[in-house]
């Protein structure tokens, strides 16, 4: 195989230190400061951070498991009216980020706030991921074995639990891993909700002490927490590419008298996982419409605009490099780096920010509160993004072709820069885009790194939270909702998928 | 690949537009304000449009500002720092990070209301107050003093501020009063009666709609809302601790001056100019410093709030401050 280009090489490995740099520094400040990282470690406070940020992993996990299978289960399982309905009903809290549905929440309700308040916003956020995970594993459960365990005698209830759910649960253990992580490094609807879990203690450690040691020290603990999800998720991830049985055959169970009430209940989930929070964000924005800054608003989209388009450009330019080298041209360096990359696929935001405020500060100042800085801290988050959406297309372009063009006589660049980038090109820009759309909703980041004078319209909407000034969040809000969320979900493959296959029969 | 480095550069600038290229250290005038924008900023759109300075402004907490300057240390792009309490102010000075500010500019205000060395100096008056809510809260059951809040009667009834500079300014007060133990008991206390926000504006809309009795804030934020909404549609009052307690604290938003940027001078003396010593009377009913700038019909004079005789140089142990609240677990 030919060698890697040597751009691809450069920009590879240049990503990975910048990638673990930032993380360094904030270790190698923890062990400067080791007498007050343990003395903080030590404080009962600490403890009971942990306890809170454990409660609230696993009982969200636990929900959003519950909520995902059941709409799953009854989308695609049954003969429910309007299966697509319910089916784009159960993935459009995707197209809101979590603090906006926080932030529908306490407008209307303003003792909204604590465990249960973001328990309930975040299993609301999070069961989408279970539903689409759990729903393409229904479609391709083995009808035949269901139809021999009910003749020999099974409830219904018996088939499901020992013949269905075994050949679901690698794909739903997958989706609550991916579920904890999100819980795990959420910030902004947990801080909006002022409910204490790590990372909203990091940012106030980070804002309301001078010793930064304080808020390092928990941000390593969050890391550590981050890594045991992630160590699990390895061992259950690689069940995602099971193919659909060769005749896809359905068995869909009457709900015969169950249908309202099932569909009351699917309703019941769209309404608190969008409908109502959406509904008091339009309310709110219609309110205060004579009262909104339009001049602010706007300055705050396009430069929200503005920084996530350089952003997107900056992680696809380093997630093709690397996708290049790992796809076509695949080497044991390749690999280690690509590794390396996806290792932070889990990392807190908060955290990079953190480390980053530290590194730019002491290390290198020239670019401390500078859009590069900020676009570091993207690029180290969003990278693994670009690689996931990345390599796909590259290496679905026929190998053959290349082979064909160097065989009439052009130069390995050629065919590269001519043939197989323009077959990918779709997919790659794609790729580029969903990075785009996720910087847009970044919020942790954004607000310890933005130069100077620089609003977008996630931190605007976070100021206006912190004075309870709802009628000023809300447009911030919807635009978000508007320009990110639901293009994110309309580019969203499995989301694509998922409704293809629903709507199929 | 042309065509994507010619959509980054594309890209660098229509971020430039956006007016976020990278900040030039030397050229820019960056100041650190450690207040409200919503109360801030138009003054500052005042100060642009007469001096034709254009300036950055970096928004945030006054302690978080205050570490930022001391984490940044030589390298700091600050030029001033415009705090919203005497304590950063003076944790600032005190690491050696501001400079001794000219006489001329001091002596446009009382001593008490400036650092003992001249490095930085108050623009604009404020008194701690006690929020209440008038339905939740009878005058019969108002305390007499602020310890009192500590008391069972209050559980979960109480909004507080611990991230907000004048929380802990008064904080920094109390330990110096009262003693260091009495305010970690105090603290303590909150951290069952009180209700944590981020700010004092979220104290008064949280005891304005009732979903909490009554808070610990800053008194021009009720009168800001009054003067928003009419003050016969206000759902609370404010109320003053009996005569020299800690927690009718006096203190001062000021401003101390970072690098030797000529334009730090011309900013610190606008800000002690008429036009913004009105604008702080005007706009956010604050008290003015200067002579000649009358404070808002119906407040009581500063010189004659029962606030307690508190140095406010002493306000700059705002690390041993943090480091209580941070203890009490309420941050």
């Amino acid at each position: 195989m030919q060698k890697p280009p040597v751009l691809t090489v450069v920009l590879g490995v240049f990503a990975a230190l910048l990638a673990i740099v930032p993380l360094g520094y904030l270790v190698l400040r923890l062990a400067e400061g080791i007498e007050a990282a343990s003395a903080e470690l030590a404080r009962p406070r600490t403890f009971e951070l942990l306890s809170n940020t454990v409660l609230l992993v696993v009982s969200v996990s636990l929900t959003a498991l519950v909520v995902g299978v059941i709409q799953a289960w009854f989308v695609v399982r049954t003969n429910l009216s309007y299966p697509g309905f319910y089916a784009v009903v159960a993935t459009v809290p995707l197209a809101i980020p979590s603090y906006v549905l926080a932030l529908g929440y306490v407008s209307i309700f303003p003792w909204f706030s604590g465990f249960w308040a973001s328990w309930l916003v975040l299993t609301m956020a999070t069961a989408p991921y279970v539903f689409l995970a759990v729903s393409a594993a229904l479609l391709r459960v083995d009808i035949a074995a269901e139809e021999v365990g009910r003749s020999l005698g099974l409830s219904r209830l018996q088939v499901f639990l020992k013949i269905t759910w075994p050949q679901v649960r690698t794909s739903a253990t997958a989706a609550v891993l991916l579920v904890s992580l999100y819980v795990l490094s959420e910030f902004g609807a947990i801080a909006l909700l002022r409910f204490d879990t790590f990372t909203r203690a990091i940012y106030n450690a980070y804002r309301s002490s001078f010793d930064r040691t304080a808020a390092a020290s928990l941000a390593l603990v969050l890391v550590a927490l981050t890594l045991v999800i992630v160590l699990l998720e390895r061992r259950y991830r690689g069940d995602y590419l099971m193919q659909r049985p060769a005749n896809p055959r359905r068995l869909k169970q009457d709900l015969g008298k169950l249908q309202t009430p099932v569909t009351l209940l699917l309703a019941l989930f769209g309404l608190l996982g969008a409908g109502l929070p959406m509904a008091a964000l339009l309310n709110w924005t219609m309110i205060g419409s004579s009262a909104t800054d339009l001049g602010k608003l706007f300055a705050a989209t396009l430069s929200s605009a503005g920084i996530a388009l350089l952003a997107a450009i900056v992680v696809s330019i380093f997630a093709l490099a690397v996708s290049i080298w790992v796809v076509l041209h695949k080497n044991k360096l390749g690999s280690f780096i690509e590794g390396l990359l996806w290792s932070n696929h889990a990392l807190p935001a908060i955290v990079v920010g953190l480390a980053l405020v530290f590194f730019g500060a002491n290390v290198t100042p020239w670019i401390y509160q500078s859009i590069w800085l900020l676009m570091i801290a993207y690029l180290i988050l969003f990278l693994p993004n670009g690689l996931a959406a990345m390599s796909t297309p590259l290496a679905q372009v026929p190998k053959g072709l290349t082979e064909v063009s160097q065989s009439l006589g052009q130069s390995y660049r050629k065919s590269l820069t001519k043939v197989i980038l323009p077959i990918a090109s779709p997919g790659l820009i794609a790729a580029a885009a969903l990075v785009m759309l996720t910087v847009l909703k970044e919020l942790p980041a954004t607000l310890l790194l933005r130069p100077t004078g620089v609003e977008t319209l996630a931190t605007r909407l976070w100021s206006a939270t912190e004075e309870l000034a709802y009628a000023q969040a809300a447009p911030f809000a919807l635009v978000l909702v508007i320009i990110a969320g639901l293009p994110a979900l309309a580019l969203n493959a499995s989301v694509r998928k998922t409704y293809a296959e629903v709507n199929e029969e | 690949m042309k065509k994507i480095f010619a959509a980054a550069l594309a890209a660098v600038s229509v971020v430039g537009l956006a007016g976020c290229a990278p900040a030039d250290s030397d050229g820019d005038f960056v100041v650190y304000v450690g207040r409200s924008e919503t109360l801030i900023q138009p003054l500052i759109d005042q100060y642009v449009a007469e001096s034709g300075i254009e300036v950055q402004v970096r928004y945030a907490g006054s302690a978080e500002l205050a570490a930022q300057i001391l984490e940044e240390g030589d390298n700091s792009p600050a030029d001033v720092f415009f705090a919203q309490d005497a304590g950063a102010l003076g944790a600032v000075s005190k690491a050696g990070f501001l400079r001794e500010l000219d006489a001329e500019l001091l002596n446009l205000i009382a001593p008490e209301y400036r650092a003992a060395d001249g490095t930085w100096m108050g623009a604009s008056g404020r008194v701690r107050v006690f929020n209440y809510n008038t339905d939740q809260v009878s005058e019969a059951e108002l305390p007499s003093s602020v310890l009192d809040l500590a008391g069972p009667e209050w559980r979960g009834r109480i909004g507080i501020a611990p991230t907000n500079s004048s929380f802990q300014a008064f904080v920094t007060a109390l330990a110096k009063v009262e003693g260091e133990d009495v305010a970690a008991e105090w603290l303590s206390a909150m951290k069952e009666n009180g209700v944590i926000y981020e700010k004092n504006s979220a104290i008064l809309e949280a005891v304005e709609s009732g979903q909490v009795d009554a808070g610990l804030i800053n008194h021009y934020y009720w009168y800001a809302k009054g003067n928003e909404v009419g003050f016969e549609n206000l759902n609370s009052e404010i109320a003053a601790f009996e005569s020299q307690d800690v927690g009718n604290l006096r203190n001062v938003a000021g401003v101390g001056i970072v690098s030797e940027d000529p334009r730090a001078k011309d900013f610190v003396e606008f800000l002690l100019s008429e036009t913004a010593q009105q604008y702080f009377v005007n706009e956010t009913s604050e008290y003015p410093l200067i002579d000649g700038v009358e404070p808002m019909a119906g407040l009581t004079p500063l010189d004659q709030i029962p606030a307690p005789e508190f140095d406010l140089n002493d306000l700059e142990a705002l690390e041993e401050t943090l480091q209580l609240i941070r203890a009490a677990g309420l941050i």
